[in-house]
């Protein structure tokens, strides 16, 4: 009796192991279109596919994304994966909290998407992530509202300020254009698509600040010029809302998504998209930002074989191409954008602009504190606080101390 | 088995509080007090390195946005004020309220009594979400009503002029904490003997100077506390101001606890947990004297 109890304990024990699962933990991102949904879906499909491996997904909003990876780094219980801005992979390599990725990068995986979206999670000369996101943006704009006015696509900022000017009706709470303005992530990026369209910068390729050049401070007059024929206090807007009122028909444009100008065409505006025209500074006819998510590994990770599987597998072209599609993301691989799905005439603005536009954080070691400063630039500049010229000129000081 | 003299059995009772005060209270606090001598960022706590009373020197040194005032000072100045309106409009309005609530000749005391505390009941993030609606120059109600009742001609941005959002924060903190001054009011003016108001009749005094020389005199204490603990809870107000304004705009609503989450969290090279816990010191000093300013007072009053 006594051998059979031991056997039938040492048989558990084993069994144990047996069924005994690796268990990868995977941070991400809800709100702006992503759902818990979506993301457990993939989750469950790599568990089908194996069996012996359980995903567990935490998620978190975008607004606290950022706080939550640091505290878990901090406490020592980072996730193995986590979805990142990859605007934030400089401050975390540079603290190693993530591992470079590069040597699990094949030849054939980097094939696969554009350069200039490797470009935007190269750091040090490593790769530190995988996009599994990306965006351009245009202007979105109602057709109605131009046809009144016999307004033209706008090719220049000339004839977007005209175009903002004409619109303009405040008198009955219509306005000629959307702007952003709030202390948000959204503010800075809205802002650099009037800085990269005049040729400006934040950082040169040196890393020292360069924001308070002739360029620079040319796009903040201009936006804060703008701001005459934009939805009054801005600073309390942040990009996200513009589609209320977009969708209200209270302003004539605004940069967005494509996702929001789905939205607004769904809501019965007469949506058109345009490509962002050029400054007066600018050398390129149009511009964007390419703004770029990612998914990065833990440098706590104990997984993190498992986690490059994992991470192949999100990154599969099918994935890829069922996330960009369902969630209304510009396709970041060369294959995608030949799809009969992205040949719709709204999708094909968003990726024509690829071949126009800028990494969004090229060059940045400390995206937060950039940030910070510049939302603190147009806010003051905006208030009236400051002028272009000063308050870039404080950016840039903060930006360079941020740099070294 | 020995049994416990008198004298020692309080001492003997405390001590499960005594542990949850250090478990709880001291040792968080004595963390914040170590790290408050470390350079350390949260993205990598095992690379501290030690630095003495440096992260105390950068509170009053390091000067980013203004070039007048060090990041702390502006905070901290900031904080005073905005906590200081607060708890006044707190203190004034909750005992206005308190006393129209308690008055016998109110029709359905109970019912707004009810309703009082219903801001209370609603998370401060979830407040401050209704607020920014409600308030928002387009769509908000606010802005509805004071242009069909003519008082505006054009929609008013609260959020947008560093003015409007510094009033606005700190008057929806303290419509969020008014609930807990009405109710300590209103139990503080229960105890006012009804005798001291009819002699006070008898005399010729009117409402007015029956509130001034009884009411206010009695309620000296209760008024004492209550600003004491409301100035604590509102010198850590964080959720109304980061949703409502995130600190903007151009930092005029960046308090103390909005700078020291900056610290921590958004200035990793500049700032970093070593010079918030510094911060987080300063500010525990400060309020712990103001408390122990007001307790002096409250006991000078009692005695």
């Amino acid at each position: 009796m006594k051998k059979f109890v031991v056997l039938l304990l040492v048989v558990l024990l084993f069994a144990g192991f047996a069924f005994s699962k690796e268990t990868l933990r995977v941070l991400m991102p809800i709100g702006g279109g992503y759902t818990i949904e979506d993301q457990e879906a993939i989750g469950e499909e790599f568990e089908k596919a194996n069996p012996n491996v359980s995903i567990e997904m935490e998620f978190v909003g975008w607004d606290n994304l950022w706080n939550k990876i640091v505290t878990s780094i901090g406490s020592g219980s980072a996730p193995d994966i986590m979805y990142i801005g990859s605007r934030w992979i400089p401050a975390l390599a540079d603290l190693g909290a993530i591992l470079p990725l590069t040597e699990y990068i094949s030849e054939e995986k980097k094939a696969t998407y554009y350069d200039s979206v490797w470009e935007t999670v190269g750091y040090n000369g490593d790769y530190w992530g995988i996009v599994r996101a990306m965006s351009t943006k245009a202007y979105i704009y109602n057709k109605d509202m131009f046809a009144e006015n016999d307004l033209e696509i706008p090719q220049n900022w000339d004839e977007l300020h005209a175009a903002a000017k004409a619109i303009h009706d405040p008198d009955n709470g219509v306005y000629g254009i959307g702007l952003a303005g709030k202390r948000f992530v959204s503010t800075v990026t809205q802002f650099q698509q009037y800085l990269y369209a005049n040729g400006g910068n934040i950082v040169n390729p040196e890393g020292d600040a360069i924001i308070n050049n002739e360029n620079g401070v040319g796009a903040l007059e201009f936006y804060v010029e703008l701001s005459n024929y934009s939805q009054p206090g801005i600073s309390e807007w942040k990009r996200e809302d513009l589609v209320k009122l977009f969708e209200t028909g209270k302003i004539g444009m605004f940069i967005d998504h494509i996702h929001n100008a789905k939205a607004a065409e769904e809501r019965g505006i007469n949506v058109g998209i345009f490509p962002i025209p050029k400054g007066p500074l600018g050398e390129k006819p149009y511009s964007t930002v390419i703004v770029t998510d990612c998914i990065s590994i833990s440098s706590q990770s104990k997984n993190v074989e498992l986690a490059v599987e994992f991470m192949n597998f999100m990154t599969s072209f099918d994935n890829q191409k069922a996330w960009d599609l369902t969630l209304g993301f510009v396709p970041p691989m060369v294959e995608e954008k030949n799809l009969p799905e992205f040949q719709t005439p709204f999708w094909k603005q968003y990726v024509e602009a690829i071949q126009y536009g800028v990494p969004e954080a090229v060059n940045i070691k400390d995206w937060e504190g950039v940030q910070e400063a510049i939302v603190d630039s147009l806010q003051n500049v905006i208030l009236g606080n400051q002028t272009a010229k000063q308050a870039f000129d404080t950016a840039a000081y903060i930006i360079n101390l941020l740099q070294k | 088995m020995k049994v416990l003299k008198n004298k020692h059995v309080p001492y003997v009772l405390i001590i499960p509080l005594l542990i949850a005060f250090a478990v709880l209270i001291g040792y968080p606090l004595f963390n914040v007090l170590k790290t408050s001598f470390y350079k350390a960022t949260f993205l990598n706590p095992s690379a501290s390195v030690f630095v003495g009373f440096d992260n105390y020197s950068w509170l009053f040194n390091f000067k980013l946005y203004n070039p007048n005032i060090s990041y702390f000072m502006a905070a901290f100045l900031k904080s005073l004020l905005w906590v200081g309106m607060s708890v006044i409009i707190k203190v004034v309005i909750g005992i206005l309220a308190a006393v129209m609530l308690d008055s016998k000749y109110l029709i359905g005391r109970k019912v707004y009594r009810s309703l009082l505390v219903i801001p209370w009941a609603i998370p401060w993030a979830i407040a401050a979400m209704m607020w920014a609606w409600t308030l928002n120059s387009q769509f908000g109600i606010a802005n509805s009503l004071l242009l069909h009742l003519g008082l505006v001609q054009e929609p008013v941005s609260f959020f947008a002029t560093t003015t409007g959002a510094f009033i606005s924060t700190f008057i929806i903190d303290a419509w969020a904490g008014m609930p807990f001054m009405v109710i300590m009011f209103i139990s503080g003016l229960q105890n006012i003997p009804e005798a001291l108001y009819e002699a006070a009749r008898l005399d010729g005094a009117n409402a007015v100077k029956s509130f001034f020389k009884i009411t206010l005199p009695i309620m000296k204490p209760v008024t004492l506390t209550v600003s004491l603990l409301s100035m604590v809870w509102t010198f850590n107000s964080f959720d109304v101001i980061w949703v409502l304004t995130q600190g903007g705009p151009a930092r005029a609503t960046e308090t103390l606890p909005i700078a020291i989450y900056n610290a921590s969290f958004r200035m990793l090279r500049l700032g970093g947990i070593g010079k918030a816990s510094a911060m987080t010191i300063v500010q525990v000093l400060v309020v712990t004297f103001i408390a122990i300013f007001y307790i002096r007072t409250l006991k000078e009053d009692t005695a």
